[in-house]
């Protein structure tokens, strides 16, 4: 099995993953600094008087700017995980890529340090993709409420909406907090580099 | 198959968090984070003329002419959660000499008192009301379709949008099919009451099928065209007041 292959025997990360990677990064970029732009129109907890984001760091400057940017971002995003999506089913990586009984089974006995980390790591792909899915899913609830008011019933009301919709933010931020501390603790500098299309030295 | 390799020495340098890189990283991040926000931000316009013209396309196509949006229970009304928004306040309105205008690309223009309007046939009906600054309200509507309206003034056949002029001045602009909608309404009772004037009274839109700056109160004039209408002095469009600023003009929901 891969996981079990030795650790200097470096598989290499297909550009496939690597494009799927940097567009992701780029897209929830966009996604975040512009929702936060329009969450400032009226911020989800307490209205107008609630806490509001610093404008430093928000992309759009005005609600109808961090909208365009939004509803742009929202093409860029979903669609890259959809083929990337695909590409993980139709080639079986999903067989290998996400948390299994292996991973659970090495937390509980394993001593080995670099094997730990695989499998929380593995956790950590596993945990964001429902997340990705859920921002999508509430984030089309909030567009079109009145065509997919199925949604916005499914989640409750409104309010539990937006709720779900803006937690997906911090969601991803942890995620990418706890990846890179993964990786790097994991791989150090040289799986950075692998993940980059050039390499530097 | 469950057995654990046999430990092998420890790499150097993996057993704890390369403390300087994570740093570095966060920093570039942070750098690159702000700067892209900021670069990006003034390319919002021209971003948007390249994706509105696309997301409009899709919102277009998952709208149904005579589809009936789910209304709710009565007990779902939220009477306090309707936020009042308007550009300049309330208009004066002499309620005694009220018409109503139908103009533009009709057969029979109209000029309607209030009476008039509401002799037409009754409907109400419990919505959501979305706002484009991210709120919503639950809220009972009754008036009048305007698709009755407009049978009446009956639009010529190349006829594409509906103008709505309101009364403090706010102007805009719907496709036609949005505003034959059966849900589209011409709306003077809120919450089972007559329209308080700060939501729009005599007259106002209300439908569950747009944002709510489409859904102009105070409506005095409906304006049947072919096309946008342009400014007379610099041939701008004029789509209506937040559209012209840079705010979507479809605005479905």
């Amino acid at each position: 099995m891969s996981e079990k292959a030795p650790v200097q025997k470096r598989s290499p990360i297909t550009v496939t993953a690597k494009v799927f990677h940097w567009v992701n990064v780029l897209s929830l970029f966009i996604m975040i600094a512009s929702g936060l732009q329009i969450y400032n129109a009226n911020p989800v907890f307490g209205g107008r008087a609630g806490l509001h984001f610093p404008m430093v760091g928000l992309l759009g400057g005005w609600l109808a700017g961090g909208r365009h940017w939004h509803f742009a971002g929202m093409w860029l995003f979903s669609l890259n995980l959809l083929w990337y999506g695909i590409y993980v089913l139709v080639t079986r990586r999903w067989r290998h890529r996400y948390v299994g009984q292996n991973d659970i089974k090495a937390l509980q006995l394993s001593h080995n340090p670099k094997r730990r980390i695989y499998a929380w790591h593995r956790i950590a792909y596993t945990a964001i993709i429902p997340i990705l899915l859920l921002a999508l899913l509430t984030g089309i609830g909030m567009y079109k409420p009145a065509q997919f008011h199925w949604i916005v019933d499914f989640f409750g009301d409104w309010f539990a909406l937006r709720v779900v919709h803006f937690f997906t933010v911090p969601a991803v931020l942890i995620f990418a907090v706890v990846h890179s501390v993964l990786a790097l603790k994991a791989g150090g500098d040289r799986l950075i580099s692998s993940m980059l299309f050039w390499q530097p030295k | 198959m469950t057995a654990e390799p046999t430990p092998q020495p420890p790499i150097p340098d993996d057993e704890g968090l390369p403390r300087r890189s994570f740093l570095q990283i966060a920093g570039y991040t942070a750098f690159g984070w702000i700067a892209g926000a900021t670069g990006l931000t003034l390319l919002e316009s021209p971003l948007n003329k390249l994706f509105e013209p696309v997301n409009q396309k899709v919102e277009e196509l998952i709208f149904r002419p005579q589809k009936l949006i789910p209304e709710f229970p009565k007990s779902a009304i939220e009477p306090d959660q309707l936020i009042v928004n308007s550009f300049r306040g309330n208009p004066v309105i002499d309620l005694a000499n009220f018409r109503l205008e139908v103009t533009g690309e009709v057969e029979k223009p109209l000029s309607l008192s209030l009476d008039a309007v509401r002799q037409l046939p009754y409907k109400s009906m419990v919505i959501r009301h979305v706002c484009v600054e991210g709120w919503a309200a639950i809220v009972e509507w009754g008036g009048v379709r305007l698709s009755d309206i407009l049978q009446m003034a009956q639009p010529k056949s190349g006829a594409r949008y509906v103008y709505f002029d309101s009364a403090d001045g706010y102007f805009s602009s719907w496709d036609l099919a949005s505003a034959t909608h059966p849900q589209t309404l011409l709306a003077y009772e809120k919450n089972g009451a007559p329209i308080p004037l700060e939501n729009g009274a005599p007259l106002r839109l209300a439908s569950p099928l747009k944002l709510g700056y489409k859904q102009s109160k105070w409506v005095t004039r409906i304006l049947v065209t072919n096309d946008f209408l342009r400014a007379p002095q610099n041939q701008q469009l004029m789509r209506g007041y937040w559209e012209d600023f840079g705010y979507e003009w479809y605005a479905g929901l």
